[in-house]
């Protein structure tokens, strides 16, 4: 009974509002002041929520001749009111007298819409598209209007109708390109987004998210449809990014790589070395920010690669980076990399000069680096003494840091008692450490596992670590294993730890299952297991790791590793369904 | 009596005391290792819900001996104390207790004064799911909610159930495939997909391969296939948009109710006074949309959620509570640790109350809505469940939508309505309808 009442009180209040929006038709526009006001106050009322008086606003904002923005306006605000119908009469009216103006008629066939009037909008539109055959707005915005109500079948035919009347459907490109991909045409929509995005590059946002949700299937062809020749640039970057996100760096670098070398190209490929990185394709990233650095020279661009080449285990190429942008450098200024070189790129070159192994090499490029700003001085002594402990000079390695002026809190100091065997003072100087590499955590496990005060072999093993000669450091933790018992088991799994990751899964199993025999109440000994359960499954043996993971959880039930475990048995365990067909 | 022998009477009383004690705690270690039952849980206490019922269905089948606790802690399980259920439960985090003679006398008294009952499960149901070979295990919420609790099931297709393989099983499950042979009218919106065209190809040739004409023909005689099964005493759940056009399918199987895309006529013009709804299961006097261009099939589902103007938004739905001890297969079918959940979308999402036959029996319904959301009934020997929406966990479920990981809903309230489905068929008991 309430919605009946409602009804018929509200149906001269929408007449009153309607002939009142009519009347405004005929009032020519006043000062451009007064119409500033109307909406800026009309504006105000919505924000403060008090809609019926910022309807009011609005209508007088049209009566003002603020036509436009008064009806959007009052579109939002009749929405919120429930009044969408009482808009409609004030539209005909508008219409009439501003038959070009494409905010009312788009605000028509909204609202028409929007109150289930489907063929009063489907008239409106045709009427519409009678005014000017040429004119892709109408085909635009209703075919959006349907496609956002979800009436895809009814979006496909105004796009035909479209592409019939306009002769093709590039000026409905991106319409079609969203009805596509709703309709799972997948390769069609690629095409579509591509002819879009030539002539609105802002488009490529858009073109991600709708083809991303693609199905593996249908990458392929997506693929083949955004960069198939000729070059389109807007095309080949989306593509770069879509490949990104469907986890293929590789081939997104591919889709981009031969784009002509320009700025814009440059800032792209920067760009997705950005992302690349965060997706920690280090390699791919590197490959990027080179390509950006052999059309324009940038230290900040050099160091970036370098450091990516270095985090992808490239040394070398990291090296090669930093070297040619100094050359550069030297070359356009005229001052050689003393004189040249930035705290950034500065710091990236002694790592990766450490990397190879060439402290003597790095302690040069920090002399002749000269003054630098106090924290870029500290993180390349820092760096250099670093490099000097990886290379097994400790003495040299502590005089850099003495030199930079290091704390003796400081946890370069912790590391460098690490590689000497002083475990005291490396749990010390370690202890607050927020640095979480592999190497970091396994340093901090074993500090906290053990009482020993002193430990050579185990210090041996991490410079091993620090120089990147994996097999050996797992070999010379086997042995610390012996020497230190309160934290065997520890040292064992890391040393497995380096074993798997080198792809000796042999020894890797043969320190595992020495763990769960020796060391069953170890905490290392659920750790064990699930690793060991990886291994194997990684490697295909299904039903070793299902062996594996169902000994920890039944084993070890308190262990916060058995979510993870049966998380695993789930994706190991093969379909309980069979076919009969 | 001397102080000397004082002490040595009190010494004694305390050894005799001591030996006591210690005979005690001889006899009742072994029990607090190894009880004679263990306790599912199914109220919150319960860590994993879902694999709970994989851990009982396992029991049965192994041959040991499990009770369905109705309206106790939430449907809660009983099961015997077997090393090989205790692993069970264990490796799917399945929490459980040891319950021993003493607490076992306590909960059977409780479950006798009070609106509950204890049903002993029996025999492992052999399960079959309908569904096409090729599609995905993630397209349909039974096989998912099966596969995650671990419950063995066949998949069969319309060649099987032509050739009268349904015999085999205790319990079908159908899900969104469309009796009326017009693949769910996808035609409208997806005519041009290529896995549209595929399904369409796949289906077109089956049916010829086995003698029909076109999809519709054969689809009605697997709907044949399936009323048969249930009238001979098969058990039959369907959810989603299989539940109305099964009975849109049995209703008109002597009348041509396919749009001309899916057998090349139009549909007949009185088509609504030709259907035999003395056939169907569930529904009666529904109207068959004639339309070809609107995204419905009748009038059966309330929420009609591909037609933009009829659409009806999701509220949440109401599980109904019954007599434990005398309505015991609708008490089953409701065991839940919530009574009130979120509904969910499906091609068929809920069931108007205007076209329900009079015997059915309402599972779950909306507050003041005019459809409901769960039924049930018999029919012949059998029984059939509908359960309108598509997955419980996926309200709004899209075409293409990610596939739903139950290890992030191990306790789903909605999927476990599909699972007390799978179980109830091992009950013993005989149903009593109130």
């Amino acid at each position: 009974m309430r919605s009946r009442s409602r009804v018929a009180c509200g149906a001269p209040a929408a007449a009153a509002r309607a002939a009142a929006l009519a009347l405004a038709v005929a009032v020519v526009p006043s000062a451009s002041s007064a119409q500033d006001t109307a909406l800026g106050q009309a504006s105000a009322l919505e924000t403060a929520g008090t809609l019926r008086e910022a309807a009011a606003a609005y209508r007088e904002a049209v009566r003002e001749g603020a036509v436009s923005s008064g009806v959007l306006g009052l579109e939002r605000v009749y929405a919120e009111l429930g009044w969408t119908d009482s808009l409609l009469p004030a539209l005909d009216s508008l219409i009439r007298a501003h038959p070009h103006d494409e905010t009312l008629r788009t605000v028509q066939l909204r609202s028409l819409q929007r109150a289930g009037r489907e063929p009063e909008a489907r008239a409106a539109w045709e009427r519409w598209t009678r005014r000017d055959a040429t004119d892709p707005m109408p085909y635009r915005q209703y075919a959006r209007i349907l496609l956002d109500a979800g009436r895809t079948a009814a979006a496909d035919s105004v796009l035909r109708a479209a592409q019939g009347a306009l002769g093709s459907g590039r000026q409905v490109a991106l319409e079609l390109a969203q009805l596509r991909a709703t309709m799972g045409l997948w390769a069609a929509s690629a095409q579509s987004w591509r002819e879009a995005l030539d002539a609105a590059p802002y488009l490529d946002q858009a073109t991600i998210y709708a083809l991303r949700p693609a199905p593996d299937s249908a990458r392929a062809a997506i693929r083949r449809a955004l960069a198939a020749p000729p070059v389109a640039p807007g095309a080949r970057r989306a593509l770069a990014t879509l490949s990104l996100l469907w986890g293929d760096p590789a081939g997104g670098w591919a889709a981009i790589r031969d784009l002509p070398p320009t700025d814009s190209s440059a800032a792209v490929w920067v760009e997705f070395g950005d992302r690349a990185a965060e997706s920690q394709a280090w390699l791919v990233a590197r490959d990027a920010y080179v390509a950006a650095l052999a059309h324009h020279q940038s230290p900040e661009i050099a160091a970036r690669g370098a450091a990516a080449a270095l985090a992808g285990g490239d040394a070398a190429s990291a090296l090669a980076i930093v070297e040619r942008a100094l050359e550069r450098a030297l070359e356009r200024t005229g001052q050689g990399s003393e004189g040249g070189e930035g705290g950034e790129l500065l710091t990236v070159h002694v790592r990766a000069l450490s990397a190879l192994g060439r402290p003597a090499d790095a302690e040069r490029v920090v002399r002749r680096a000269g003054a630098l700003p106090p924290d870029a001085s500290a993180v390349a002594e820092r760096e250099l003494a670093l490099a000097w402990a990886r290379a097994g000079d400790l003495p040299a390695a502590r005089q850099a840091l003495q030199r930079a002026g290091a704390d003796p809190q400081d946890e370069a100091y912790g590391w460098l008692a690490l590689y000497a065997g002083d475990l005291a003072t490396a749990r010390r100087l370690l202890r607050y450490t927020d640095e979480q590499s592999p190497e970091a955590l396994a340093a901090r496990a074993l500090l906290v596992r053990t009482r020993v005060d002193s430990a050579p072999k185990v210090g041996e093993a991490f410079l091993l670590l620090a120089r990147g000669d994996r097999r050996a450091a797992a070999g010379r933790f086997a042995e610390a294993a012996t020497l230190i018992p309160d934290a065997a088991p520890a040292l064992i799994a890391t040393a497995a730890r380096l074993q798997a990751e080198g792809g000796d899964l042999a020894s890797a199993a043969a320190h595992w299952g020495a763990i769960l025999e020796r060391w069953p109440a170890a905490p290392e000994a659920a750790e064990a297991d699930l690793a060991w359960a990886r291994a194997l499954r990684a490697a295909g043996d299904t039903a070793a790791a299902t062996q594996r993971l169902e000994h920890l959880i039944l084993t070890y039930p308190q262990s916060a590793l058995v979510p993870q475990a049966r998380r695993e048995l789930d994706l190991a365990r093969p379909s309980v369904g069979r076919p009969q067909h | 009596m001397t102080a000397r022998s004082l002490r040595q009477a009190r010494h004694s009383a305390r050894f005799a005391a001591w030996l006591t004690a210690y005979m005690v705690a001889l006899v009742a270690w072994p029990a607090a290792l190894h009880a004679q039952h263990l306790l599912v849980p199914m109220d919150d206490a319960q860590t994993d819900h879902l694999k709970a019922y994989g851990v009982t269905y396992h029991t049965i089948k192994n041959g040991l001996p499990a009770e369905w606790l109705l309206n106790y802690r939430g449907g809660s399980f009983l099961l015997a104390d077997e090393p090989d259920v205790r692993r069970r439960a264990q490796l799917a985090g399945v929490a459980f207790e040891p319950v021993n003679g003493g607490a076992m006398t306590r909960i059977r008294g409780e479950i006798a004064a009070g609106n509950m009952d204890a049903v002993p499960l029996e025999k492992a149901p052999r399960v079959a799911i309908y569904k096409p070979p090729q599609s995905p295990p993630w397209d349909d919420a039974v096989t998912i909610a099966l596969e995650y609790a671990g419950i063995e099931y066949t998949t069969v297709w319309d060649e099987e159930v032509v050739r009268g393989d349904l015999s085999k099983y205790d319990w079908l499950h159908l899900h969104h495939e469309d009796f009326t042979g017009q693949l769910n009218k996808l035609y409208i919106s997806y005519r041009d997909a290529p896995w549209f065209i595929q399904q369409r190809n796949e289906n077109l040739a089956l049916a010829r391969k086995l003698g029909y004409a076109d999809i519709p023909g054969l689809k009605k005689t697997v709907a044949e296939g399936i009323r048969q099964f249930v009238e001979r005493g098969g058990f039959l759940f369907a959810m989603c948009g299989a539940t109305e056009t099964l009975e849109l399918a049995i209703a008109g199987h002597d009348v041509d109710i396919a749009q001309p895309y899916a057998d090349g006529s139009p549909m007949a013009p009185n088509a609504d006074q030709r259907m035999d709804w003395n056939r169907a299961m569930a529904f009666q006097n529904a109207h068959v949309e004639p339309s070809p261009f609107i995204n419905s099939m009748s009038d059966i589902d309330g929420h009609q959620v591909n037609v933009p103007g009829r659409r009806q938004p999701l509220g949440t739905f109401t599980l109904f509570g019954f007599s434990a001890k005398f309505d015991p297969v609708a008490t089953m079918l409701v065991q839940d640790h919530r009574s009130v959940l979120p509904d969910f979308y499906g091609v068929t999402t809920s069931f108007t109350k205007g076209v329900l036959k009079p015997g059915v029996t309402v599972l779950a319904f909306e507050e003041g809505a005019p459809w409901v959301k769960y039924i049930h009934g018999d029919y012949g020997k059998g029984s059939w469940t509908y359960l309108g929406g598509h997955d419980p966990e996926d309200p709004q479920h899209n075409i293409g939508s990610a596939p739903t990981d139950l290890a992030l809903h191990p306790n789903s309230p909605g999927y476990r309505l599909i699972l007390n489905n799978v179980l109830f068929p091992a009950a013993k008991k005989k149903p009593l309808k109130t």
